[in-house]
């Protein structure tokens, strides 16, 4: 519920000064690359703003988007987004269950009606009816109607819900779609990645709430603050990929001085997100860092892209057996316009004999 | 990405196919065709024919001396861009892991600087051969569609390359999409234009020299 | 925060310190022309290794003031030898770094009292001595 207090005064009798929102707010826009004179109007914002109410919707996802938002590093710090946003609706986190945890829902939906954020994590099944997930007895599809009807503008955090995701990875057996398929008409951000970096998460629901409106974002609605930059650009390997030196084997001696990995599948160049400068766990490390390749998590179809182990500048086709029968084609194309042109000779070679002889 | 997906998979699929369909098409109905058999003997001091043949293929990678200044151009360019071509293509890394990708063959790369200096010199040198066609009053007169389509399709592959690997002019993932959507263009031509002079020179140099050396003519 | 493993081959490592200490010169050449014209620079978005951070906090070295604040996490605010360069430090509860900035200002935001923190304290005081009883208060 959406208190009628400001959040600088409903923090500050919770012990959080108005010094706290300028951290955080320094925190945030230096995670957004914003310059840090920025920090203060975000601080002011946030202090002006009203408790965000927020339902987060979750359908086929793994709850590894919640797991990455709630395990994030400088924990006192992150977890003001909490104190900002009243979380009415989560299905791991609230204490409230069955019919009492609908109702909820319905009630935030009802006092904050064209005022709340919806979040979904998870893609949404379409293949009959959308019967292959059902909750309280009604289907995602039915549900992500009725609560993003009077939403103010909805949030798709995680790879499933902003492109599909693994629930959409061939064959796609339940007909799963991203929430962009479903939603019109609503201000709609993507924030993907499997999971989500914690602080993409946090920063953009933040900076929504400072700012009153959206960030800006890329041609796939995800916000440029956090995804404008690819793996790539940011990878402290860049040197080794530049002269070459390329890891061959898992744990050869390339891999143990830290070369580039681009021949064991690294898709960094073509994935954008924030792995690279933010890292994860605290700015502990990032898969690169660790010594495997970029999956590229944060882009669509990423498990239909031939496998996370095919090098970038390989085909991801099998095309095996056509080059066999296009081989034994041209073979055969070859062999047979010889032939006539054979035959063609050995008639003209008749007709001059023929010729000669009448001759 | 819908892009580089596509190139990466059925764009290059298909131009692998066409080009093999393609080039052993040519190759066998060329191999296949009737032969004008000499019925004479050959000359006492000939060689085997397949010796004639085989000599012939690399005597002619150097012009005779009489010929040298007039192809003094011609020649060196050639090489230059050729080899160029053969450096770029065998000694990149990525595409070593495209050949191995297809065949399973692999071999250690060449340092990517030394590689994009090539082939920035070979790019020099496809246009330098373009000028040459354009401004030569013969070289123009004979030549026709095919001739500036085997040069395009032969120079963007190289031009692409460059900017992909420059990370220059559009986001990368577009940029490795177009390189690859040309290499598939090349592939796709070869069998079917000059290009194949790459597969056939070997046995026109190796016809002639066969039928020189059943004449005794030096080769 | 992201400690960097292994150096980059080829890169001359001091060369972002370098031109980090010449923004901090203009700066603060600035600051002295206009006491108002404040700056701060985020060494979190540098290509800066731990170490050479380290340096660079070791070249600026320490001034009079070292301050501690404990704001959702401790952050530290030393003054470095030159007056007006601030060295401001973020941490979370288990002091890792969260943020690090050189301010160039007369003093950095963060140590200002907030007016609304001011009012409401202004508030919670004369309600104290209002209400009489408060400990410490004198009878």
């Amino acid at each position: 519920m959406t208190a009628t207090k400001l959040l600088g005064d409903l923090l500050r009798e919770r012990g959080v000064s108005r010094r706290a929102f300028l951290k955080y707010a320094s925190y945030v826009t230096s995670l957004m690359a914003l310059p840090p004179s920025a920090a203060a109007a975000m601080a002011d914002g946030l202090a002006k703003a009203h408790r965000q109410a927020v339902i987060w919707l979750s359908f086929q996802e793994c709850t590894g988007c919640t797991e990455s938002l709630t395990r994030s590093f400088s924990p006192t710090l992150e977890e003001l987004i909490f104190d900002f946003i009243s979380l009415d609706y989560h299905e791991t986190l609230q204490a409230a269950s069955g019919e009492a945890a609908e109702a909820a829902r319905h009630a935030s939906m009802r006092e904050n009606k064209g005022k709340y954020i919806v979040v979904v994590d998870g893609s949404v099944p379409t293949a009959d009816g959308g019967v292959y997930s059902v909750i309280a007895g009604r289907t995602n599809l039915d549900v992500l109607a009725e609560t993003v009807a009077d939403a103010a503008a909805v949030i798709a955090v995680g790879t499933c819900a902003s492109f599909g995701g693994l629930p959409a990875a061939k064959p796609n057996p339940t007909g799963a779609v991203p929430v962009s398929e479903l939603v019109r008409g609503k201000p709609l951000i993507n924030i993907p990645g499997c999971p989500p970096m914690p602080q993409a998460m946090a920063g953009t629901i933040a900076q929504i709430l400072a700012f009153g409106k959206l960030p800006e974002l890329d041609a796939l609605n995800r916000p440029r603050a956090f995804f404008g930059e690819t793996i790539h650009d940011r990878c402290y390997r860049r040197p080794f990929y530049e002269r070459g030196m390329f890891a061959k084997s898992f744990d050869d001696r390339g891999a143990r001085d830290g070369w580039c990995l681009y021949e064991l599948g690294c898709k960094g160049p073509v994935t954008y997100n924030a792995c690279a400068s933010l890292k994860w766990n605290g700015g502990v490390s990032f898969p690169i860092q660790s010594g495997h390749g970029c999956i590229g998590c944060s882009e669509p179809r990423f498990w239909d892209r031939g496998g996370l182990y095919r090098p970038l500048s390989a085909g991801t086709t099998d095309a095996g057996r056509v080059i066999a029968i296009a081989a034994a084609a041209g073979v055969a194309l070859g062999a047979g316009s010889a032939a006539l042109a054979r035959r063609r000779s050995a008639a003209t070679r008749a007709l001059d004999e023929t010729r000669t002889k009448q001759e | 990405m819908e892009l580089l997906d596509f190139a990466r998979g059925p764009a290059l699929a298909f131009a692998g196919a066409v080009f093999v369909f393609g080039t052993l098409w040519r190759l066998t109905a060329v191999l296949l065709l009737p032969r004008l058999r000499d019925l004479s003997p050959a000359r006492a001091d000939a060689r085997a024919p397949w010796q004639s043949a085989l000599r012939t293929v690399f005597v002619r990678m150097w012009p005779r001396k009489e010929f040298l200044p007039m192809t003094a151009f011609a020649t060196a360019n050639s090489y230059v861009f050729h080899l160029g071509l053969a450096i770029l293509v065998f000694g990149l890394a990525p595409h070593i892991l495209f050949i191995r990708g297809f065949s399973g063959l692999a071999w250690p790369s060449l340092p990517s600087n030394l590689v994009f200096a090539v082939g920035v010199v070979t790019l020099v040198s496809l246009l330098a051969a373009l000028a040459r066609r354009l401004t030569h009053p013969v070289l123009r007169l004979i030549s026709h569609g095919g001739d500036y389509l085997s040069w395009l399709l032969t120079a963007l592959p190289v031009a692409t390359g460059l900017l992909a690997t420059g990370h220059l002019g559009a986001r990368y993932e577009t940029l490795l999409a177009v390189h690859l959507l040309s290499v598939a263009a090349f592939l796709i031509w070869f069998p079917f234009g000059k290009l194949m002079h790459a597969v056939l020179f070997a046995f026109s140099r190796g016809a002639t020299g066969i039928r020189f050396g059943h004449r005794g003519v030096s080769v | 925060m992201g400690a960097l493993t292994g150096s980059f081959p080829g890169a001359t490592p001091t060369d972002v310190a370098a031109a980090v200490l010449s923004e901090v010169a203009d700066r603060l050449e600035r600051l002295a022309a206009d006491p108002g014209a404040s700056e701060t620079i985020d060494l979190h978005g540098l290509p800066l290794t731990d170490a050479e951070r380290d340096q660079l906090r070791q070249r600026l070295g320490q001034g009079e003031v070292d301050a501690r604040l404990e704001i959702v996490g401790p952050t530290r605010i030393t003054e470095t030898a030159y007056a007006g360069v601030w060295w401001l430090r973020h941490a979370d509860d288990d002091d890792r770094p969260v943020l690090e900035h050189i301010v160039v200002a007369r003093v950095p935001a963060l140590l200002l009292a907030h007016a609304d923190d001011i009012a409401d304290a202004a508030r919670r005081l004369r309600a104290e001595l209002d209400a009489r009883g408060a400990p410490g208060d004198p009878a």
